[in-house]
């Protein structure tokens, strides 16, 4: 694989690295998705995993790696324990999305759940879902988004289509089937809506993007299975900056990339990670280690991506790229040229 | 199809993979034997594991994950794999070469050893050797990283030789003596790891094998009587052609797959129980050269592997994912997968983690009072659970013999479906008349499925079911 060398109208400028592995306290567990809140508040949905379920948890931080606080910890205690499947826990949270309020929605496809918290991590409610193939009833389902009217799109993954709600959890409309043809899916993961309401599915057994009309009418696909520059392998999410440039997170291929608005091809990104603020708390705390790392063969490969799970940008040009096996996240800024006049 | 035919597939399924539900065993009973004998020894003409699935709803087994996350997928990986043979010598390997997590920095440094097994286990046998000592998981492990021209370290040398390809002796001779030990950590020093990267902030990263010429022992060697210039790649040439390893292979391979042995310590003093089984995979591994696919056709087709049956005791690792892949759970990822797979671990098998580099004692050692209790409970459980589709499929086929059963059908029916299980005439008896005091079953009914599965779990709570 190469990396494009064609002049491009947008560049990406890696700025920073937030988080380091901890299950309590300023750090992530496995952080699958993200959102961002008001000002420069960041929700991030940490998965962790069963032997380690006090880590699947909601971290808040900000763009700047300022810790703030947790909540939805159903599991308390270190170790291996049970899944606590009470309301207002996580067990596979798979995608969180803000609203209006700033109330924060998470989708859990084991207990085919949508949970509410407020801003501040207070359980406000469930949306009681049957598991199913029927209207309303869903199946894993993954991501979600709201529109500008506060309705919400679920990836409703096993029963390969998408369904709209109101924020109230009345069902509104649903499209989409099992397949490969145009407006067809298959174990759909993530989610993002442009400005003008279209709606971008990452398509993931399918290796490709889809855009549909807020109606669900199929307007454009791109992608195909591979890991050359614009091939996908296993494509978990999508996200669309307010320009409509397409952030990929190129799940299986361990990058991410950049696809202009009508789906060609700009750019990709293989990672740049650098130590965060709390991964440079860690190393103080344990400085041998920072003699460690200068002995360390092959020290370049911290920069990689792994498995990039989640993508997220927002209306500061930044973007968020959810690395769950590192626990981190690497934030780019997009950068445009400046000319007189308007800017893209 | 003969109910001969069907037990020898049992027999095979249970041997070359983790068991088989009653219509895989139909399936490739009408295959043939021999067919299935070379389906298994091809894995790789199977579908691979769904492994975006695993990552995409465990996503943790993607990277990090401790101990339990590892045995988790690994577990998955057996219950799972259209390819069972491949995994199962994955299992016979990591019983022989042995390595332990808690001296792995990376959590995934084991399955990336495991990955060879599965890809070269059914290979040469002097190529696995090469690869297993470029190891990063077992130089660690064995402290080749720590052996240095002028201070070696006979702790991977020893092993190699010892537990890994020779063994002590055969026939009540050694095979080696302590000088050939030592001239071969000298062969192998220089052969170590790379500096890692801490675990802080953003955890591990794989460990590279590297050879470093300047701390390698370049002097004249002696080993096995041979005098040169040896380096590790020399060495393992040397062992891979001595009588005593075709010995000891073989020996491995009877045990692991044919028939409980005498525990290792003992093969230098100990005659195989079938020294014409035994020969004939000697042979097989020098007509072959060292091939061990071959050895393992010659081994399956022959007479002492099919009159075998149940004459080894399950491991804990065959006793769990049997079951699993005979009630058909955990098909799909799902929570609960650290508790089933933690079962391994409470039958005496930490998978992984084993208690020394001597690997666990197998046969009737896996049977004590408390692994005994685990096994049955886990076992019984599981097939009591008349919800499981394996279960159903079980009942419906039951069901299917007439508007009644009889107990006797009962009984043996469900043996049957467990994998054509016998059971002594004393068991059986017990079994059967636990039954009769019941009398004839309306199949069908609510009560039906009660019945077959307690008569499933008072079968798998016999003595003759710790036996594959």
């Amino acid at each position: 694989m190469t990396t494009s060398t064609q002049i491009s109208h947008i560049q990406l400028q890696y700025s920073h690295t937030i988080g380091r592995g901890e299950q309590f306290g300023p750090g992530f567990t496995y952080p699958i998705q993200m959102a961002r809140g008001e000002s420069d508040l960041m929700y991030v949905l940490c998965r962790s995993s069963e032997y380690r379920p006090e880590g699947t948890r909601i971290a808040v931080c900000t763009v700047n790696e300022e810790y703030v606080n947790v909540f939805a910890r159903g599991v308390s205690q270190q170790g291996p324990h049970e899944y606590n499947f009470e309301d207002g826990s996580l067990v596979w949270p798979t995608c969180i999305a803000i609203d209006s309020q700033q109330n924060v929605y998470v989708s859990d496809e084991w207990l085919n759940r949508i949970s509410i918290f407020n801003k501040d991590g207070e359980f406000l409610g469930k949306w009681d879902i049957s598991e199913g193939d029927g209207d309303g009833e869903i199946n894993r389902p993954s991501g979600i988004a709201f529109d500008k009217d506060d309705n919400l799109y679920l990836v409703d993954s096993l029963n390969h289509r998408i369904q709209k709600f109101t924020k109230d959890g009345r069902f509104l409309a649903k499209w989409g089937s099992q397949g490969s043809g145009d407006g067809e899916l298959n174990m759909p993961w993530g989610i993002d809506i442009d400005r003008q309401g279209n709606v971008y599915i990452a398509d993931w057994r399918n290796d490709r993007i889809q855009k549909f009309t807020a109606d669900g009418e199929f307007l454009m696909k791109f992608g195909s299975s591979g890991s050359g520059e614009g091939e996908l392998n296993r494509p978990t999410d999508v996200a669309v900056d307010k320009d409509g440039i397409i952030y990929v997170a190129d799940w299986l291929n361990d990058r991410i990339q950049v696809f202009d608005t009508d789906g060609s091809f700009v750019t990709l990104r293989t990672g740049d990670a650098t130590v965060s603020k709390w991964g440079k708390d860690k190393l103080d705390a344990n400085p041998e280690m920072w003699g460690e790392r200068d002995r360390a063969e092959g020290l370049e490969r911290e920069k990689l991506l792994w498995a990039p799970s989640g993508i997220a940008v927002d209306d500061e040009n930044n973007i968020f790229v959810c690395e769950g096996p590192r626990n981190r996240i690497q934030v780019y800024r997009k950068q445009s040229p400046t000319f007189a006049g308007p800017r893209l | 199809m003969a109910d001969k035919e069907i037990a020898l597939m049992a027999h095979l399924m249970r041997r070359a993979g983790f068991g088989a539900t009653f219509e895989e065993l139909e399936a490739r009973a009408a295959k043939g034997y021999e067919a299935t004998v070379d389906e298994l020894l091809d894995p790789e003409g199977q579908p691979e594991l769904e492994r975006d699935l695993m990552m995409r709803y465990q996503p943790q087994w993607v990277s990090q994950a401790g101990l339990e996350g590892q045995q988790e997928e690994w577990t998955y990986r057996m219950i799972n794999t259209k390819r069972p043979l491949e995994e199962k010598i994955a299992l016979f390997w990591h019983q022989i070469f042995v390595t332990g997590h808690a001296k792995c920095e990376y959590p995934k440094q084991q399955q990336i050893e495991f990955d060879m097994f599965r890809r070269d286990g059914l290979g040469k046998f002097d190529n696995l050797l090469q690869g297993l000592a470029k190891d990063p998981a077992m130089v660690f492990y064995l402290d080749n990283c720590m052996s240095h021209k002028d201070a070696i370290n006979e702790n991977w040398g020893r092993e190699l030789l010892e537990l890994f390809s020779m063994g002590v002796g055969m026939d009540g001779q050694v095979n080696y003596t302590e000088e050939d030990v030592k001239e071969c950590a000298r062969a192998f020093t220089g052969w170590t790891v790379t500096n890692s990267i801490p675990r802080y902030p953003y955890g591990k990263y794989e460990a590279k094998f590297i050879y470093d010429s300047g701390d390698h022992d370049n002097e004249e060697k002696t080993f096995l009587g041979e005098t040169g210039n040896w380096n590790g790649e020399d060495i393992i040439n040397i062992v891979a052609r001595q009588p005593g390893t075709a010995r000891f292979i073989s020996r491995h391979l009877y045990n692991f797959f044919v028939a409980d042995e005498p525990q290792v310590p003992a093969w230098q003093n100990t005659p195989p129980g079938d020294p014409e089984a035994i020969k004939a995979l000697e042979d097989e591994y020098f007509r072959s050269g060292y091939d061990i696919r071959s050895m393992l056709r010659v081994l399956f087709n022959s007479d002492a592997f099919k009159n075998a049956r149940f004459a080894k005791v399950k491991s804990p690792t065959e006793t769990v994912v049997g079951t699993m892949r005979l009630v058909g759970d955990f098909d799909l990822p799902k929570p609960g997968m650290n508790a089933m797979a933690l079962n391994i671990r409470y039958m005496g098998q930490d998978l992984m983690n084993p208690p020394t580099v001597e690997g666990w004692h197998t046969g009737r050692e896996w049977i004590d009072s408390g692994t005994l209790v685990e096994r049955i409970n886990f076992t019984a459980d599981a097939v009591g659970n008349t919800s499981h589709p394996g279960i159903q499929s079980i009942i419906q086929r039951l069901a299917s013999r007439g508007p009644t059963i009889s107990p006797e059908q009962l009984v043996d029916g469900c043996l049957d479906m467990l994998g054509a299980y016998e059971l002594t005439e004393v068991t059986r008896n017990e079994l059967l008349a636990m039954s009769q005091g019941e009398g004839d079953i309306r199949t069908g009914t609510q009560e039906f499925e009660s019945r077959v599965g307690q008569m499933l779990q008072s079968i798998v709570a016999t003595t003759e079911y710790l036996f594959a």
